[in-house]
């Protein structure tokens, strides 16, 4: 990047919202995203390809009416006529709507000035033969581990971001960042039992961080060993017990059941977490926080400095000590429960508008150890790997997991194939009775869907609490 | 070492002093600059779009918005290795910089003898019927007109109608397919497309949820007061359900939860790259039975009741009415022209995709053939079962198993409708279901990518949640 080079968008944007005339508010933001992508799949190239997409979403707040408009066309006249356009179809609202936006509410400090992600290694420098030569090698490597691998393939794909938001609020603010993913999936099969495993990564960062904690063929021999190991497997019980829950798992319920049920947009339809705020909902063990820092840990997925309102992040704490604390808001959301917005306003791409998303979220890590855990557990299940899950606004969820390990009398007995663990979000908080002194990020390959797809991530430390394991995968 | 996140691709001076180029232009351009920078073939496939559209949300008007989109995806052949460019704005010095970049990704990536761009064949003729010029003039006030007609026809129906969201959406395309082997094709396409989700609520209740769709090319075929009518009769009629012990027996899709429950298995199925890569369960049924003889399906693009009607696919091949199923014997899978040279086939007009990847083999609407029975024979003739309007869980579109809740379902005994019906898990597998079918109704749906009739399955298992 040349410093300057963003002056004369800036100069445009800012030419815009200085034109938004009747607009109690006005947002312009430009986007630029590149994608590059390289997935081999059983020796063969599955897909490989670039992408450029890139445009300015503009939106406007007229008689509490909102109108967004995006365009591809960045050119000055384009721009004009995408404002007009918002204002126009905002206004078209206004004789129509019932209930208004009533006000947004202030924000300590609109963001100002150039942001960059600290990388290492960056994603520009590595070549693209690089990426095609560690994707192509660690779905051999993984497809090679074992006769019993019967298929096997790897995803790199990176995200490339560049970001310049202005509107009537104060903000001005350019961002750049980067987000790199990396996935091997191995099927065993023998006879008629089969096993499918995916590990991988996702981060905000370079490549070097990227491969930070594993090397690329690590993750080739990991999910070939996992799924060779399972084709000898029995099931598991279906049982309510005491479960011990990797750092995957425990940020999959931070997200999916918790998260979205105090995002304050699912709060005003009614989920179940409305009436609870102050209330006791969990464990006094259990802190609960998203973050558009990547706390506690590095390069987490969902890191953001800015959200696509111009907020700057700082951390929510949803859940402390056990009681719920806050909900995630937009400047909409917040001003309607007279707080403060923390930057969980996230469009996707230049032609989405900003939705209540999350960040980093995760559990606080406390003070005992996956051992302390083990020895206190006299019959459970260690559940790791997660996959993907449904929860209900009433908080209700059922998520697979790829591993389960039977324990007895404090010891690990038994690998057990995958199944689900279901249960209330809350009423398994509250039946957290440890805490581990680990942390890590494990949802940085995987994205939210919620209207628009989102780059979040999740994790915490091994937690232990009581759900009912079982049922189909 | 840490380091400032540098990108040097993300030049934005470069937005100030350009100049775009039609769709037609662009693609031009992209496959000339290809040729002329090493690649042996290329293909430029642009779509622009306009569209607008009122978000629903909570019993009230939510949002106007409007997008303006260009895109264009350049593949290109170095040898028989393929790369694959995308950009979206249309200005030449970008356009160039993507071939570049797809001609640099082909260079490292591995040949494949399969790989090849499609010649021009005979004539291309234009559907008819899936542009509508009134489109034009449908305007962004228009659209809220009908978003509040539907709000209010819904919510008019029954003070108990509550809506959660729902939208109206009108656009009007245009795609471009242009290459190197003589292929040069743009048609226009409008459409529309309306929704509604939402429950009853009463005192002491809350229904099952329900989701309505509607969609059409023309401006006087848009019906909003009928489906917030179908909308609000089916979210009352669920209210009062009662719980249904365990049993096995009759299940009755409708044309919605066939699409939930059935359509993307057999839409896996049929699919060529999946046949190659021996993750179809229909891999060696060809000229063999896959269902009862009451199922005939359809893949065709050619058919204007539904919007993913057009005249060429993502490749510049015609498209054309693709037997699939007749009467339970398996006829033929779709291709695209990569799959279909594996095969030694031809195209079946089934490349599909965005311009944002290269082409991949897909369908376009699925049409299951009308049966002979009145839908309220079909349910005279239920000894014991259950009316399933949506289903929730999952399909594994592979090996066909399935499991999940009964959302929005009555039971029926005798014939008779008896009553709403609580959360009911079914599990099974649709590949054997398939063979179990007992009746197709005469009356069919026109969803956005799908015709369907109303289907009958026999001895589906049905579970009673615990209470």
């Amino acid at each position: 990047m040349k410093p300057g080079d963003e002056k004369p968008i800036i100069d445009r944007l800012y030419s815009l919202v200085s034109k938004s005339s009747g607009a109690s508010y006005a947002e312009t933001r430009y986007h630029c995203r590149i994608i590059n992508e390289v997935n081999f799949s059983n020796g063969e190239i599955e897909l490989m390809r670039n992408v450029s997409n890139s445009g300015c979403g503009i939106r406007v707040l007229i008689d509490g009416c909102w109108g967004f408009t995006s365009t591809s066309n960045i050119s000055t006249d384009a721009l004009k006529n995408s404002l007009n356009e918002a204002i126009s179809i905002a206004k078209l609202l206004s004789g129509n709507k019932k209930k208004k936006v009533q006000g947004l509410a202030e924000v300590n400090q609109m963001a100002r000035g150039l942001m960059q992600a600290k990388v290492k290694g960056n994603l520009e420098n590595i070549d693209i033969e690089q990426k095609v030569k560690v994707t192509k090698d660690t779905e051999r490597a993984a497809r090679n581990y074992s006769e019993k691998i019967k298929s096997a393939s790897c995803v790199y794909r990176e995200i490339l971001d560049h970001k310049i938001i202005v509107n009537t609020d104060g903000a001005e603010v350019q961002l750049y960042d980067s987000k790199p993913e990396f996935v091997v999936t191995a099927i065993a099969a023998e006879g008629n039992e089969t096993a499918t495993i995916s590990e991988g990564i996702g981060v905000t960062g370079g490549w070097n961080d990227l491969f930070a904690k594993h090397a690329p063929l690590d993750y080739a021999i990991l999910a070939s060993e996992k799924a060779v190991n399972l084709l000898e497997a029995n099931h598991v019980s279906g049982e309510s017990t005491t479960i011990i829950l990797d750092p995957g798992m425990v940020g999959l319920i931070a997200h999916e059941a918790i998260g979205h049920m105090v995002e304050a947009d699912f709060v005003l339809s009614g989920s179940v977490a409305k009436d609870k705020l102050g209330q006791h909902v969990a464990s006094e063990l259990v802190t609960l926080t998203d973050s558009g820092e990547s706390k506690t840990s590095p390069n987490g997925a969902g890191t953001i400095a800015v959200d696509d309102e111009g907020v700057g992040v700082e951390p929510v704490v949803i859940i402390e000590n056990g009681y719920l604390k806050s909900f995630l808001h937009n400047r909409e959301s917040a001003f309607v429960f007279d707080t403060r917005p923390a930057g969980n306003a996230r469009a996707y791409e230049y032609d989405d508008d900003p939705l209540i998303r999350m960040r980093n979220t995760f559990l606080e890590p406390k003070r005992d150890t996956i051992d302390d855990m083990l020895r206190e557990t006299k019959h459970g299940y260690l559940l790791k790997g997660a996959r993907n899950g449904q929860a209900d606004a009433n908080g209700e969820f059922m998520f697979a997991f790829q591993e389960a390990y039977l324990i007895e009398k404090g010891e690990i007995k038994e690998l057990l194939k995958g199944a689900s663990v279901s249960g209330g979000a809350f009423d398994v908080l509250r039946s957290v009775d440890m805490v581990g002194k680990d942390f890590a990020y494990d949802m940085g390959t995987g994205y939210c869907g919620k209207i628009q797809p989102m780059k979040v991530d999740g994790g915490g430390p091994h937690i232990r609490c009581t759900a009912t394991v079982g049922g189909l995968q | 070492m840490e380091e400032d996140h540098t990108l040097d691709v993300l030049r934005p001076s470069e937005v100030c002093n350009e100049t775009l180029l039609s769709l037609f232009d662009a693609c031009r351009t992209a496959v000339k600059e290809a040729v002329k920078n090493g690649a042996n073939d290329a293909e430029a496939y642009g779509v622009n779009s306009k569209e607008s559209e009122v978000i629903i949300e909570n019993n009230d008007l939510k949002q106007s918005k409007s997008h303006k989109i260009s895109s264009l995806g350049i593949r290109v052949l170095v040898g028989r290795s393929q790369g694959f460019s995308s950009v979206n704005i249309l200005e030449k010095g970008r356009i160039i910089r993507s071939v570049v970049l797809a001609i640099k990704l082909a260079k490292v990536s591995p040949p494949d003898n399969f790989n090849s761009i499609p010649h021009k064949t005979a004539k291309i003729g234009l559907l008819k019927k899936i542009y509508d010029k009134d489109a034009v003039g449908f305007e962004p006030a228009d659209n809220v007109r009908m978003a509040k007609e539907m709000l209010l026809t819904a919510r008019s129906y029954d003070n108990r109608v509550s809506i959660d969201s729902g939208n109206f959406t009108s656009a009007l395309l245009t795609h471009t397919v242009l290459n190197s082997c003589g292929v040069n094709l743009t048609e226009n396409i409008s459409l529309f497309s309306w929704s509604l989700m939402g429950m009853a609520v009463t005192v002491d209740e809350v229904s099952n949820f329900d989701f309505q769709i509607g969609s059409t090319h023309y401006v006087k075929d848009i019906d909003v007061i009928s489906t917030a009518k179908q909308f609000a009769n089916a979210v009352i009629n669920y209210l009062g359900p009662r719980n249904v012990d365990s049993f096995r027996g009759e299940l009755l899709l409708s044309p919605s939860a066939f699409t939930e429950l059935v359509q993307e298995a057999i839409a896996h199925s049929i699919n060529s790259n999946n046949v190659q890569k021996r993750a179809s369960k229909f891999k060696e049924f060809i000229n063999r039975r896959v269902s009862s003889d009451l199922l005939s399906v359809e893949d065709d693009a050619t058919n204007v009741e539904a919007l993913g009607a057009s005249s060429f696919d993502r490749e510049g091949v015609a498209h054309q009415r693709n037997l699939i199923i007749q009467k339970g014997i398996l006829k033929g899978f779709i291709y695209d022209t990569y799959t279909s040279n594996k095969d030694g086939m031809k195209s079946t007009g089934n490349a599909g995709g965005s311009p944002k990847y290269p082409p991949i083999v897909s369908t376009t609407n699925m049409i299951v053939s009308a049966g002979s029975s009145k839908l309220e024979t079909l349910v005279s003739e239920i000894q014991k079962g259950i009316i399933l309007n949506r289903f929730s869980g999952t399909v594994n579109p592979v090996d066909g198993d399935f499991s999940g809740v009964v959302k929005g379902g009555y039971y029926v005994k005798n014939g008779n409708i008896i009553c709403p019906i609580k959360e009911l898990m079914i599990a099974g597998n649709i590949f054997d279901a398939l063979k179990n079918l007992t009746g197709v109704s005469k009356e069919t749906k026109s969803l956005p990518d799908s015709i369907l009739p109303h289907t009958r399955f026999s001895n589906i298992s049905f579970t009673a949640s615990k209470r």
